[in-house]
């Protein structure tokens, strides 16, 4: 109890980053729930790593350049991370998409290899980074400690964005989403609904690497979807459970981490995990009432 | 005969300049129920989605009935071709046909909702359009599809094999519905089939898709009892 008066209260010195977290616990499952409903599961994984990748090699140009990043200020680093943070997911995901659609070769083989050369890109590089050492290899084990003004407000706009987009476009993007072809035939311009979830997707990814590094972005991004599913009876309850889950998450494991003195990004994860796991038990156990539907 | 509202002119059509069937001329009348029969990957799935502008026309030209607004189609696909995981009941589902006529970034009006619960009337599918999609028989998904069909307020219904997958007593009442919003809407309706026996019972004209030609008429001219028995003789169907 004494915990969570400490982190309520307005003092607390890591505000920014349980605000962040839990902003970040909101905003992922919103456009998680399209990457399940898209059955983009493994994209919702390879994502935020290159991603990072992104911000690796955006904060890497300048030493490449002959330049000194140290001598400019953290805000300069970090639009430049979020540049390449963005352009990195924003061009993955149009291109995996563009690929998955065409139905050309083996979508896991090509979101597998994605994944785990992103990863070893990003650690080559930020170990070869002075800036790197810093604090971004930090962010990428999924440390949410040093959280800036700047981070918040972008995680919160970053919010405020996609439930503007998702709830004013909503039908739009179900409709595509659900049954394409029928939204041609009413005449629905489907590349460009596709394109917007898209960009909304790219843009959440990269906020949530920036703010919080890519293992809490790929575990809010799925994780709440995935359990929501479960729970969910119709598609107001999966939009509306699945942030919810990755806010209260976000906030219990923060808590935690902060009272065992843990890094916040694997608590939150093992924390959807168990999530996870024991809301599977509990509706493979207990018997569905749609099992005797009518035929 | 009514007069024509679709008219097909040497029409070619196929996947990626692949033809699949050439020299397609034909007419569609209005207000006529017209069975598209054919045996497997003769075509049929390919010339509705060139009618309804999912393919483009490897080369020909569609015709339709000349009026103020374009032609609006209902289209019916297989209810297997919708992804099971998404939560969204029968009613949601018939709503989306609702969609072209809402503007991007407005709620359906409840106009359009009350016009929702005529259309899963009219097709027999009111009484489960609360429960889940995916948990539906097949025949009672297969009846919300022709709900949200209408709810588009088509001129020319769809129905791409309504009847596949589907028990004789479900087959049955899919059949009953179309027949019935055909003949009291007066609604163009196509239906592709391999059931020559529901084109027989219900269809008015015959499109037959046979070894990449197509033959054209009135069924009870198109599917004569020698035809027939020639049809099974050979194993076509």
């Amino acid at each position: 109890m004494e915990t969570l008066y400490q982190i309520l209260s307005p003092d607390f010195l890591l505000r920014n980053s349980i605000y962040t977290s839990v902003l970040v616990g909101l905003a992922c499952p919103l456009v998680g729930v399209f990457l399940v409903m898209r059955r983009l599961v493994f994209m919702g994984v390879a994502l935020p790593q290159i991603s990072s990748t992104g911000v690796a090699i955006a904060l890497s140009l300048p030493l490449w350049l002959g330049f000194n990043l140290s001598e400019h200020s953290s805000q300069s680093a970090h639009t430049l991370a979020f540049i390449g943070s963005i352009t990195f997911s924003l061009t993955a995901i149009l291109v995996l998409a563009f690929l998955e659609r065409s139905g050309r070769g083996q979508p896991e083989g090509r979101l597998g290899t994605a994944y785990v050369v992103a990863a070893a890109m990003s650690i080559l590089l930020l170990s070869k980074n002075p800036y790197g050492e810093i604090g971004w290899l930090d962010m990428l084990k999924g440390e949410v400690i040093t959280i800036s003004n700047f981070d918040l407000g972008l995680t919160a706009a970053t919010l405020a964005l996609v439930i503007a987009v998702l709830g004013l476009f909503h039908k739009e993007l179900l409709l595509v989403s659900f049954d394409r072809e029928m939204a041609i035939i009413l005449r629905k311009n489907v590349i460009f609904w596709d394109v917007l979830l898209y960009l909304l997707i790219g843009l959440t990814v990269s906020m949530a690497v920036l703010s919080v590094g890519p293992l809490i972005a790929f575990g809010f991004l799925l994780i709440p979807a995935l359990t929501a599913h479960m729970v969910a009876r119709n598609m107001k309850q999966f939009t509306v459970v699945a942030p919810l889950i990755g806010g209260v998450i976000a906030f219990l494991g923060f808590c935690i981490a902060y009272k065992l003195d843990l890094p916040v990004g694997p608590t939150d994860v093992v924390l959807l995990g168990v999530l996870y796991a024991s809301t599977w038990i509990v509706f493979k156990m207990v018997p569905s009432k749609s099992a005797a539907r009518p035929t | 005969m009514n007069e024509a509202l679709i008219t097909l002119d040497d029409l070619s059509i196929g996947y990626n300049n692949q033809p699949v069937l050439s020299g397609i001329s034909l007419s569609i009348a209005r207000a006529s129920f017209t069975g598209i029969l054919g045996s497997n990957g003769s075509g049929k799935s390919t010339l509705i989605k060139t009618l309804l502008g999912l393919l483009p026309p490897t080369a020909g030209r569609i015709y339709t009935a000349s009026t103020s607004e374009p032609l609006v189609f209902g289209y019916v696909p297989q209810a297997f071709q919708l992804d099971p995981i998404y939560l969204l009941t029968g009613f949601d589902v018939a709503l989306m046909g609702v969609y072209g006529r809402v503007r991007p970034g407005h709620i359906v009006p409840p106009i359009e909702r009350t016009f929702t619960h005529e259309c899963l009337r009219a097709a027999g599918a009111e009484e489960f359009a609360r429960q889940r999609f995916a948990e539906l028989s097949g025949g009672q998904k297969q009846r919300v599809l022709i709900a949200r069909a209408l709810t588009t307020r088509p001129n020319v219904l769809v129905l791409d094999e309504p009847t596949a997958g589907v028990d004789r007593e479900a087959k049955d009442l899919v059949l009953k519905s179309i027949s019935q919003i055909h003949k009291e809407k007066k609604i163009t309706v196509l239906l592709v089939t391999h059931d020559f026996a529901a084109v027989r019972h219900y269809a008015e004209q015959v499109i037959w898709l046979y070894e990449g030609k197509i033959s054209n008429g009135a069924t009870h001219e198109l599917l004569t009892a020698e035809r027939m028995a020639k049809i099974f003789e050979t194993g076509m169907a």
